[in-house]
């Protein structure tokens, strides 16, 4: 059903058109529904779409609309997730490498890595906060180490997914470690490394915005609770659910963008499909009737 | 005399330790290949014919015996690129281009681009794949992505190929094509081959000599001379001569 849904869309832009009207039309049928039963501001529940485009523009003070208040808070947030996240790309590409050179810093880290991934977010933060003492540095922390699992992992399977032919073939011609890593290891493993960072890119960016409600003071999450508590315009809330849809969505394309511009000549041949088209067989077999003469 | 010998195998046997129980993959085989001949290693599943091959690529070393390769051990052999090989499957690098994939033993050995590029240009006209330099593997029918393999083995002008079984995923009209073109580039490199197969019509009709081997425990139990004129055409897959040889290739094997 899924691929079915993506197929179309890719194909069909106007099947995503049909989605998102689709979504729209429930989302108004649920605010009129709402604004005509709840007395009082029933925009705390659900406000009209219209509405929240209209807020954009709204003052929240003298000097600042609501959505430049949400930028601002968006960039102290974000700007540290993107650094995590350097980070911790930075820390698992080690890592697995490492991994992948000896069995027995494998055998030491894995243990490890599982733990990490287990302790749920919400009780590490803390501890971090705690550690760090400082909520610009929680946020690098909290990214980094969200980045890192994915990324570790999926290199690592992408280390191990090279063939022991692919690894004959380099002992055959005695490639030393370095040849071995540079022509097949990392090219090999790429594609895995991309599909880690698919994964890691929404989380920092939700684990950011997470980190932030720990602490008072700027950052998406903060100002996401003070206007759950109407200590600002509700309006804020309902800019940050939309520009951090947004965010999680556009991260995870954007490496898909840096993916097909590095590794893109080969996505179609890394699922492994074999081509044979009518007009190559006919090529292949004028090829071999060639090579005969 | 000696050198007229390039790969010397002697009384070499191979145990695998498998959960404490010893398996013997190869028991005591002796034999000695001639420089350019193209022999082929025959036998059904569990017979040690790979393992044979793989001694001799130095991926496996022999539990005793030894097995000398141009006057060297097979790891001196091998640090000196002496053999190409090829595998059941082509082994291409899916992210590199088909000229790419040639030039990848050229880029091992540190050649300069513009060697690399003209030398596997050369390998790929050999093969007859000019034309499909700048595809990706994904792109090529099985046939001729193996051909590839075939062209990169010889890129860097080996005196031996070993080949595993290279074929044998191919259908029947492809297999064919392919005898045709590696009988053919043999012919004009004279290189030593060293061929695995579980098709006995295919061992007779490419080869010199066909080592047939039996299974439990892995050993030679004959060398059959294939007295077919050079060269070979397809009209002789179909005659007496080839069809009475593969009889007594058959005839030979024991225990199975």
């Amino acid at each position: 059903m899924k691929n079915f849904i993506k197929r179309l869309t890719s194909k069909n832009g106007w099947v995503l058109f049909v989605w998102l009207a689709a979504l729209a039309a429930v989302w108004e049928i649920g605010a009129t529904v709402i604004g005509a039963t709840v007395r009082n501001h029933p925009e705390y529940i659900l406000p009209h779409l219209w509405q929240i485009a209209a807020s954009v523009v709204q003052p929240v003070s003298d000097t600042q609309t609501i959505f430049g208040l949400v930028m601002v808070n968006a960039w102290a947030t974000l700007s540290r997730a993107l650094v995590g996240f350097l980070i911790g790309m930075a820390a698992g590409f080690v890592l697995a490498l490492l991994m992948s050179l000896s069995r027995a810093v494998e055998k030491i880290a894995f243990p490890y890595l599982m733990l990490i991934q287990m302790i749920p977010i919400l009780g590490m933060a803390p501890i971090v906060l705690s550690l760090t003492g400082d909520i610009g540095v929680s946020r690098i922390v909290i990214a980094a180490i969200l980045t890192f699992y994915p990324v570790a992992t999926n290199m690592l399977a992408g280390f191990r997914s090279v063939s022991r032919e692919k690894h004959e073939l380099m002992y055959s011609y005695a490639a030393n470690t370095f040849v071995k890593y540079v022509k097949m290891m990392l090219p090999s493993a790429l594609p895995y490394m991309f599909t880690g960072l698919k994964i890691a890119a929404p989380m920092a960016v939700t684990a950011s915005i997470l980190v932030d409600t720990l602490q008072g003071g700027v950052g998406l999450g903060c100002l996401l609770s003070q206007s759950l508590k109407h200590n600002t315009s509700i309006y804020a809330f309902w800019e940050i659910v939309f520009i951090s849809a947004a965010l999680g969505i556009l991260s995870a394309k954007l490496i898909g963008l840096i993916e097909s511009l590095t590794v893109g000549g080969r996505l179609s041949a890394l699922s492994g499909r074999l081509i044979r088209s009518a007009g190559k067989e006919k090529r292949y077999e004028k090829q071999a009737e060639k090579t005969e003469a | 005399m000696t050198d007229e010998y390039i790969i010397d195998i002697n009384h070499a046997s191979k145990v695998f330790n498998n959960q404490k129980k010893e398996v013997t993959a190869l028991s005591d085989v002796s034999l000695r290949i001639r420089k350019g001949e193209f022999i082929s290693l025959l036998g059904p599943s569990g017979c040690g014919k790979t393992t044979l091959l793989r001694m001799i690529a130095d991926l496996i070393k022999p539990s005793s015996g030894s097995v000398t390769v141009d006057g060297q051990t097979p790891r001196e052999a091998r640090l000196a690129r002496k053999y190409g090989m090829v595998f059941q499957s082509p082994v291409l690098y899916e992210w590199r281009t088909i000229i790419r994939n040639v030039e990848l033993p050229l880029e091992i050995i540190k050649l300069g681009r513009e060697e690399r590029r003209e030398c596997a240009m050369k390998m790929l006209e050999l093969v007859g794949l000019r034309d499909f330099a700048d595809h990706y593997p994904s792109q090529l029918s099985g046939g001729m992505q193996q051909r590839v393999g075939i062209a990169r083995a010889l890129a860097l002008n080996p005196q031996i190929l070993l080949m595993d079984e290279p074929f044998s995923a191919l259908d029947e009209f492809t297999r064919e094509k392919l005898h045709e073109d590696l009988l053919s580039i043999w012919r004009r490199t004279n290189k030593t081959i060293v061929f695995v197969t579980h098709n006995i019509s295919e061992s007779v009709y490419l080869s010199d000599r066909v080592c047939v081997l039996s299974p439990h425990p892995g050993r030679l139990s004959a060398v059959v001379d294939v007295d077919l004129p050079r060269p070979r055409t397809a009209e002789m897959r179909s005659s007496p001569e080839l069809a009475s040889l593969v009889e007594r290739v058959r005839g030979s094997f024991e225990g199975i």
